[in-house]
């Protein structure tokens, strides 16, 4: 009897044996590689909502349909703790152990410089929904590839919405934290001033976290129309405090990701309103889909109710990593699990793919220094008014005019 | 006794070395390998801190110092590997003679400050220098293989500990380090040179640490000078030393690899709960400090020691409260 | 340029106030327990949401709310300090390095319950004097000066100010420093230094524990913060001697002059690099700080 239960014992652990089990899957193994704790931890779990939403959502549904049956995903994390060494050690984790078919990837470029080569070893594509850094894509990694558009693509747009302003800002004080993000923010901002002929008196990359207050100070002096800032959402945070601290109120005042995030406009309240800030999407963009959802406001509404916070553009492009996935999956036909053949197709397919999300249109670059980014929706200009963030351009996309020049910080 | 130790040494360096001839698994080699570095780390810390009693804040400078080395070498010189990974080690070599110098004529609390001071300086160095590529950090083309990464992990550890098992434990160096610990100018008193020895134990420290941030950049394939320089390097090194014991040699061993494979556990199975990780960590390592000021190691030992000594009839009424200690001077 | 020199020296004062509330009770607790508080960052963020939530519940000003928040803390210092004095005294290993490590840990679980309860965003603490500031003029020379900076000076300066007179007019001050210049004997004169040692680290948390409501106003707060203040305190206790409370607003001073100087003056990306290489400096130099008085 005993020696039985032992022999069924060893039967069942045989069986449920995941290596066993390879072959007769009705799922997706998603691989989902971010940093969900350590010093980006805030971004980390901006995108873990992306990911976790688009997988309930398709889930929900039944799953992706491929001829005539539908492959239901299932996500592994793994979290990178911010530093790089966790990160590959994470990909290869789902690599070998998870046998993962394919990955949504980090949130930082120094995290996805890390994980890509490991990734390309095992040949295993990977979409990140958030890594904005160029220098990703300078790299040209075959399996890699990403939702949100880098940001010497994105950072011209405002800039380009400021100069048509009347009267125009002339002059300009641009400034970046000494991140790889903020820095190439900052440098991009400065490319289309000086291309627009806006004149940039003081160009600087500071220490991170640095208190900004006699740097403003000088600035004040200057006088510049157009202040433009790099940085993380602390960082914003603080640099409009300071200004108001020092009462000195720009004609306009630009910042990038961290805007529309809703610390930004919860910390400052009435003096977050009239910051200008650049991104790929809100709320309330054109886009219409017939994938899981219809449009922006629909995704929106979706992520409200599921996670009690609004979403921003990089919860966003993480959602429709997974949609990118979806439709090259469908399109290659292709079942789990995915054989290297199958991956090298969903490569092809990915450089292909040209699709209507409720993110826009998603294209990705086929060479050139985008190579692997979404190069197919339209970077916007955004501003908080009301408290809420409003495309003000370009202008076939904006839906409300720019408040310029930005109303003194005394009078609000 | 000796010839157990020998016997034991050779048991576990057979299996490591076995290790990767019958498993393919990458993963797993990966984690070991990474084990291996921080092993490396801890005990060139504690060679320092645990021998000297000098407090090392800034350990993690040499090895960010390695790995930047390494790669600027390889990328900017087009060095080959074999010549651009001992190269971070004496690097790091000469920056320790140099900072030494100065440095560790400070003692206790402002040789910690300093040292923390001086890696922070660097790191922002890094950050604004055009040949580290400033906040963009490095890439170096990867060389993906991890059974040689393994190996020569393993290589380089065992090197540095039969060094210093060498130097500390059978050399006379290992005595003199000791009376500068307890007794500075009384060593000064016995003829020896105080300042030359430290200086000689910071560079014993920085160069396995050099080397070991040259493997780590060409292994993960990318650094920036918040992975290199930053203060994680150095905070688990002293955590892992002082959890296992300070002044061993196995002490930071058995640190490291107790909580380096807490860390990993928690990380790859639970997760969930990364944010409940610093909490228990933080917590163990505040717990083992209250109960064991000596480390697991320094601890286990002086227990056992203890118990040998009451067998033998050297050590007599064992309240509970005074076994340990005497357990040690005993052993001792 | 010159122009902006008193605007530099005016924000190296005000930077330099925020310092020595980070830096003061830190100084105090070294001076007597000869601990250095790897956790002084995370009291900060800690007293700092304090702060954060007390103020959305009332809706009193957050410089109203510091008495509370100091209270709060110092008994929470005071209830916790056998567990640091047990660390400390320990016969064995290194006491430096057993404390250090020991708050090294506490500021981890710290940190991670401040993640775990308050999460990842940054939070900002709304007071009515972060909207105005002073604005002086004389022929070529203005100075702006921000309310809210302003007040965080006086209140540095206040907290300064009570605790020298606490120390050097009161019985408690007299045993403070007998602990702080020799244990032993201060035990023989009837000194408790135990009881002592507890109101003192009582004081340094709730002390710190206030400066993160005031951080909270000037700049913005989150449960990753601590590090940077421990790193500032460092700074500032260092180079005024460990120990030496009259050396703490010189020192906060001098790092709030090297930040404006180099963000005005020079790169500001060499700003945090001056800042280290000048306490690696000064150590080497002086390890007793710029006066040479610390213990």
């Amino acid at each position: 009897m005993k020696h039985c239960l032992i022999a069924v014992l060893i039967f069942t652990l045989f069986t449920a044996n995941p290596l066993l089990a390879e072959e007769a899957r009705d799922f997706f193994k998603v691989g989902v590689i971010t940093s969900l704790s350590g010093d980006l931890a805030t971004g980390g779990n901006v995108t873990k909502r992306g990911y976790d939403l688009w997988a309930n959502t398709l889930n929900a549904q039944g799953g992706i349909q491929i001829k005539d049956k539908k492959y239901t995903v299932k996500l592994f994390y793994a979290d990178a703790q911010s530093e790089p060494s966790q990160g590959a050690s994470a990909a290869e984790r789902l690599a070998t152990q998870e046998k993962v078919d394919f990955v949504l990837g980090p949130y930082s470029s120094g995290v996805t410089l890390a994980v890509a080569p490991v990734l390309e070893k095992y040949k295993i594509p990977m979409i990140t929904g958030s890594a904005e850094s160029p220098l990703i894509w300078k790299q040209k990694f075959f399996y890699t590839f990403g939702t949100v558009p880098p940001v010497n693509y994105t950072g011209a747009t405002p800039i380009q919405t400021l100069a048509k302003m009347n009267p125009a800002p002339k002059t300009a004080v641009i400034l970046g934290s000494n991140d790889a993000f903020s820095k190439a923010t900052a440098e991009a901002f400065k490319d289309a001033a000086e291309k627009l002929g806006i004149k940039v008196l003081k160009f600087n990359i500071v220490p991170s976290g640095q208190d900004l207050t006699p740097f403003m100070s000088a600035v004040k002096v200057l006088q510049p129309d157009l202040v433009a800032f790099g940085g993380h959402d602390e960082e914003l945070i603080n640099l409009v405090k300071s200004l108001r601290q020092i009462n000195y109120t720009p004609k306009a005042l630009l910042m990038h990701y961290g805007v529309t995030e809703p610390a930004f406009i919860e910390s400052l309240g009435k003096d977050a309103e009239q910051v200008f800030g650049a991104s790929v999407w809100t709320t309330s963009v054109h886009a219409k889909s017939d994938m899981l959802w219809p449009d922006a406001a629909a995704y929106g509404k979706a992520a409200e109710e599921a996670f009690k916070v609004p979403a921003d553009y990089t919860q966003a492009g993480s959602s429709t990593a997974g949609l990118a996935f979806q439709a090259a999956l469908q399109k290659i036909e292709a079942v789990p699990p995915l054989s290297e053949a199958n991956r090298e197709a969903l490569i092809k397919a990915l450089e292909e793919l040209e699709i209507q999300t409720f993110y826009g249109k998603l294209k990705f670059a086929k060479e050139g220094e985008y190579y692997h980014a979404n190069v197919g929706i339209t970077p916007l200009t955004i501003q908080i008014q009301n408290g809420k963030v409003v495309i003000v351009g370009p202008e076939k996309d904006a839906e409300a005019a720019a408040q310029y020049p930005l109303k003194p910080w005394g009078q609000r | 006794m000796r010839h157990r130790n020998i016997l034991w040494f050779a048991s576990v360096l057979s299996i490591l070395l076995i290790l990767p001839l019958i498993t393919d698994d990458a993963f797993f080699l990966r984690i070991i390998t990474e084990a291996f570095m921080w092993i490396g780390l801890a005990m060139a810390w504690d060679v320092l801190a645990g021998y000297t009693g000098y407090l090392n804040f800034g350990h993690g400078v040499f090895f960010g110092i390695g790995a930047y080395t390494t790669a600027i070498l390889m990328m900017r010189s087009e060095w080959s590997f074999p010549f651009a990974l001992p190269a971070a080690g004496v690097v790091a070599g000469i920056v320790a003679l140099f900072a030494g110098l100065p440095t560790l004529r400070l003692k206790g609390a402002y040789f910690a400050i300093a040292t923390w001071a001086l890696s922070r300086a660097v790191q922002q160095v890094a950050l604004v220098l055009e040949i580290t590529g400033g906040p963009d950090g490095m890439r170096l083309p990867p060389f993906l293989n991890p059974k040689f990464f393994y190996m020569l992990m393993l290589g380089i550890v065992t090197a540095t500990f039969l060094l210093f098992w060498f130097l500390m434990e059978r050399a006379s160096f290992g005595l003199k380090v000791r009376a500068i610990r307890e007794d500075e100018s009384g060593a000064m008193a016995l003829g020896l040179n105080p300042t030359k020895i430290k200086i000689q134990a910071f560079i014993l420290s920085a160069v396995p640490t050099g080397i070991l941030g040259g493997m780590y950049a060409y292994w993960i394939t990318f650094i920036d000078p918040a992975s290199v320089l930053g203060d994680l390097v150095t905070d688990q090194a002293v955590v892992m030393a002082v959890f296992g014991g300070l002044g061993t040699l196995f002490g930071p061993i058995i640190g490291a690899i107790l909580i380096f494979l807490f860390k990993t556990y928690f990380w790859a199975y639970l997760a969930d709960y990364q944010v409940l990780y610093l909490i228990i960590l933080g917590l163990l390592i505040a717990l083992s400090v209250v109960f064991m000021p000596n480390g697991l190691w320094g601890t286990l030992t002086g227990y056992i020691g203890a118990r040998q000594a009451l067998r033998k009839g050297l050590a007599v009424n064992p309240q509970a409260e005074n076994e340990t200690e005497k357990g040690d001077k005993t052993h001792e | 340029m010159l122009l902006l020199l008193p605007q530099a020296i005016v924000d190296g004062f005000l930077i330099g106030g925020i310092y020595v509330t980070i830096a003061i009770g830190f100084s105090l607790a070294y001076g007597v327990m000869h601990i250095i508080d790897f956790a002084v960052g995370e009291w900060i963020m800690l007293g700092a949401f304090l702060g954060f939530y007390l103020n959305i519940w009332t809706q009193w000003d957050p410089f109203f709310l510091l008495p509370f928040v100091f209270i709060v803390f110092a008994v929470i210092g005071f209830v916790f300090q056998p567990v640091i004095h047990r660390v400390l005294s320990g016969k064995k290993g290194n006491p430096l390095l057993m404390g250090l490590v020991f708050t090294f840990g506490l500021g981890l679980m710290f940190r991670g319950l401040g993640l775990t309860v308050f999460g990842f965003y940054s939070h900002s603490i709304p007071s009515a004097l972060s909207a105005n500031s002073f604005f002086l003029e004389s022929g070529n020379f203005f100075v702006t000066i921000p309310v809210i900076r302003f007040a965080g000076l006086v209140y540095a300066l206040s907290i300064t100010i009570m605790l020298h007179y606490l120390l050097k007019k009161s019985d408690f001050g007299l045993a403070v420093r007998a602990l702080s210049q020799n244990r032993d004997a201060a035990g023989l004169m009837g000194v408790n230094a135990k009881r002592t040692s507890s109101y003192v680290y009582g004081i340094y948390v709730g002390i710190s524990a206030m400066s993160g409501v005031l951080i909270g106003c000037i700049f913005s707060i989150s449960a990753q913060m601590g590090g940077d203040y421990t790193v500032f305190s460092f700074f500032v206790v260092v180079l005024a001697g460990m120990g030496y409370l009259s050396g703490v607003p010189w020192a906060a001073f001098l790092l709030g002059f090297v930040q404006s100087f180099f963000l005005i003056y020079f790169n500001p990306s060499y700003t945090l690099l001056a800042v280290f290489a000048i306490l690696y400096v000064v150590l080497l130099v002086s390890p007793k700080g710029m006066f040479a008085k610390g213990v």
